[in-house]
């Protein structure tokens, strides 16, 4: 920048030099001829007056001594032209001169001149001449001729001077560009450098300078740009990284597909629910990336009512999810319209609702049996219909029989919300198991007798000890030895073990009972889902036993697994913490 | 400037619309056979009703899918590969109908199955069914991403469906050489199989029209042994 600077400068200095020598040039050149060649044709004139004065017989003596004194070519020449004296040249090869242009003047004005460019001498030459005259008549001539190259000297003289006077001046001006591109260069070089490393986007503080004319202020104009900019990009980037947080802290699954229907982001959550399946996605259009026909069709109508769009969508995957996908549109700029869809996984909403809604239909269904044999039989008791009192003694056992069912039943549920509500107190104890299960086999052990059914006890008594509520412990145990017992037929066995596992007490009931249809193992532990439902309530279950095992395994910080194979026997794990 | 830039952005987007409505009739179809051949393995016949059903909409797709592509041939005017993406793209829509009309007649044929005895297990032929529908997906997503190696792939598939095809009619044979009374059970799976085999062979077409357009050479009607048999 400072060589161009300087250089420009210098350069206008230089045009400047150069044109004011041209019009000088112009101007003078020929004014300085003019006066020059004047100057010696007044001198000349006055030398041929002097001849004029003589007589005409003392002439051609004397001329030779003018033409020595004036330093010029004197020539005579008579009034027909002819010359009869010169000073330098032979006349007798000298042509008549008549036709000569500073004769005719003379003739005609009394002197007369002319420059001519002499083939003898090779210069210009001035030729100036006056007649000789006796009275009125014109006797003859007298030219009197110098060569110009006094002239042509005088003016290189002159030239040379300017000459030498402009290449002071171009020095000058050198030296004063030299110095003005410094003065001007050193800081718009500063600024320039400042603004270079602000564009290679590495950190700059502010710029000072001291010059106190417009550069000064442009300095102030630029740090204060530079500030409004990086206060600028830091707050786009506050933005955006709290943007990016909150996308990524979101269960719900973002995506955002740019002007051109491409995908342009897609947040954690999406990714987590979503890619295994459909991998890469980044920059494909939504039919690309996720092929569904209902996405792409909430899309469209999206873009035909320019309206947020709420949809529920059914992706295929491994396991069908249910997603609710809203899309609203992010505007930018009015042609460059970007759309959002925000998708939320609602399976487990829709799951809990199909629960909930079960759980009310079971509930009813289940309290109604009980209660319509009750009503029955009282009805029949008031009716007097019984025929004696043991059919009566008979139709209110049943009656209580069934009361007691429905008492359990509400003991049950209310067990399950109390556990679920998190209202249960607990107590917790070191229990050893083996201590537990002493206190808990016999329970069970009339009924294993009953049907032939031997329980096999092998947890060791030197076991360590779990953190458990002791009557809850009781309950889950009498349930899980009760199933153990219930769904094994004849002649059975029902074995308890106990290991240690990772950071758990394992304890595993595995009987040899009907078993459990495989599909059917996961749904165990919701509430009143029996795997057969008129055998099991034949056997006297509410439907709730597991799940408040499910519930009161989850309350001791363990977990209840259960695995089952149709027709060989199930097994039940209990993990307790240690 | 600013103006040509934007419409030859939304030359872009045209083309990608056409992309989008391939893959979209695409999905379509392979949807259709999925249900066609759960409805004949799950002996249901309501799904495979709404497989007929539904086929109106593969219709109508591939009708609108056509129109878009003319549309964009006749106001703008490609030249070289872009004219090749639309002219191919015309053809593969009408390929995708014709595999659409094929999964109907599967269904047909499940309805039909339903209502008799279940002659035996299905499993050559889901195998089938999923290998063709793979075939699809890749087929499409070839043509897509101009993917010759994709392509490629769908052909050697075409040949492990022949022979899946050969394999059900040999064991069908047996069946009915043994009990007359399977014959006409046997000749409905049999249908199916071949519905399916041909729905292969739609998925190589596109496969073979993938090569033309990205190098402009021409590999169809070099082997095409099931097209002309059906011909005869």
């Amino acid at each position: 920048v400072k060589r161009n600077l300087f250089l420009k400068i210098l350069f206008s200095y230089l045009i400047i030099v150069c044109l004011s020598f041209f019009i000088l040039d112009l101007l003078i050149k020929d004014e300085i001829k003019k006066v020059m060649t004047d100057k010696i044709e007044a001198e000349l004139l006055t030398y041929a007056q002097l001849i004029d004065l003589n007589s005409v017989q003392k002439m051609s003596d004397q001329f030779q001594q003018i033409a020595r004194i004036s330093n010029s070519r004197v020539t005579l020449v008579d009034s027909q032209g002819n010359v009869f004296a010169d000073s330098e040249k032979d006349i007798t090869k000298m042509e008549n001169h008549f036709s000569r242009p500073e004769l005719q003047e003379a003739r005609l004005r009394g002197k007369g001149k002319a420059i001519r460019f002499s083939q003898t001498i090779g210069v210009d030459m001035l030729y100036v001449a006056i007649p000789m005259k006796s009275g009125s008549q014109i006797t003859g001539y007298i030219r009197l001729a110098r060569p110009l190259h006094d002239v042509q000297s005088m003016i290189e003289k002159i030239y040379q001077s300017v000459f030498l006077a402009m290449m002071i001046v171009a020095v000058i001006a050198l030296i004063i560009a030299l110095f003005f591109s410094y003065r001007l260069a050193a800081p718009i070089r500063a600024m320039e450098r400042f603004t270079e490393r602000l564009r290679q986007g590495h950190p700059v503080g502010t710029i000072f300078l001291e010059t106190s004319d417009e550069t000064e202020k442009l300095a102030d104009n630029i740090n204060y740009l530079v500030d409004e900019l990086q206060s600028q990009i830091r707050l786009a980037n506050e933005e955006k990284s709290k943007l990016m947080t909150a996308f990524a802290s979101m269960t719900e699954g973002v995506l955002i597909l740019n002007a051109e229907d491409k995908i342009e982001f897609v947040n954690q959550a999406l990714s987590n629910m979503l890619a295994e399946q459909y991998g890469d996605i980044n920059s494909k259009t939504l039919m690309e990336a996720f092929r569904d026909v209902e996405l792409q069709k909430a899309f469209l109508k999206f873009k035909e009512k320019h309206d947020t769009v709420i949809e529920e969508i059914i992706f295929d995957s491994v396991e069908p999810v249910i997603l609710s996908v809203s899309i609203s549109s992010v505007h930018n700029y009015p042609e460059e319209e970007k759309a959002m869809f925000v998708f939320h996984n609602v399976t487990r909403l829709k799951k809990l609702e199909k629960i909930r809604v079960d759980f009310v239909a079971n509930v009813t269904h289940e309290i109604r049996t009980p209660l319509t044999a009750i009503i029955g039989y009282l009805e029949t008791i008031k009716a007097g219909t019984a025929n004696n009192i043991d059919e009566m003694k008979r139709f209110i056992d049943i009656s209580l029989k069934q009361a007691q069912r429905l008492n359990r039943l509400v003991e049950d549920l209310l067990v399950i919300s109390k556990v679920e509500l998190g209202e249960l107190g607990f107590r917790f104890e070191e229990i050893s198991l083996r201590n537990a299960l002493e206190g808990v086999i016999p329970l069970v052990e009339a009924k294993a007798r009953l049907k032939n059914i031997t329980i096999h006890n092998k947890v060791q008594e030197n076991g360590a000890p779990i953190r458990a509520d002791r009557d809850r412990l009781t309950q889950i145990l009498v349930n899980i030895l009760d199933n153990a017992v219930k769904f094994t037929p004849e002649a059975g066995s029902v074995f308890i073990e106990s290991e240690q596992k990772d950071n758990y007490a394992l304890l595993t009931i595995t009987d040899t009972g009907i078993g459990i249809p495989k599909e059917e193992v996961q749904r165990l532990g919701e509430r009143f889902y029996r795997v057969d439902r008129s055998r099991s309530r034949d056997l006297g279950g509410t439907g709730l036993g597991l799940s408040i095992v499910k519930h009161l395994m989850i309350a001791h910080g363990g977990k209840m697994e259960i695995e089952s194979q149709l027709g060989k026997g199930t097994k039940v794990s209990l993990f307790f913490p240690l | 400037m600013e103006e040509r830039r934007h419409t030859s952005s939304h030359y872009e987007m045209e083309l990608q619309e056409i992309k989008n409505g391939l893959i979209y009739i695409g999905v379509l179809t392979e949807k259709a056979i999925k249900t066609a051949m759960q409805s004949l393995t799950e002996r249901n016949s309501d799904i495979a009703h709404r497989v007929i059903k539904d086929d109106d909409e593969i219709d109508k797709k591939d009708t609108e899918l056509e129109e878009r592509c003319i549309r964009t041939l006749a106001l703008r005017q490609p030249t070289a590969i872009d004219l090749r993406f639309i002219t191919t793209a015309i053809k593969i829509t009408g390929h995708l109908e014709r595999i659409g009309d094929m999964a109907v007649n599967i269904a047909e044929r499940a309805i039909q199955l339903n209502e008799e005895v279940k002659l035996k297990a299905y499993i050559d032929l889901p195998r089938m069914a999923e290998l063709v529908i793979e075939m699809i997906k890749n087929s499409i997503d070839s043509f897509i991403r101009n993917d010759l190696k994709m392509a490629e792939g769908v052909r050697q598939m075409e040949e492990v469906t022949d022979d899946l095809n050969e394999q059900i009619f040999r064991e069908l044979l047996t069946f009915m050489m043994e009990d007359s009374q399977t014959i006409h059970r046997s000749l409905m799976i049999m249908q199916v199989s071949k519905n399916l085999e041909r729905i292969a062979d739609h998925a190589k077409g596109i496969a073979d029209m993938v090569d033309y357009m990205v190098t402009g050479a021409s590999v169809r009607h070099q082997a095409y042994p099931s097209e002309e048999k059906e011909s005869e």
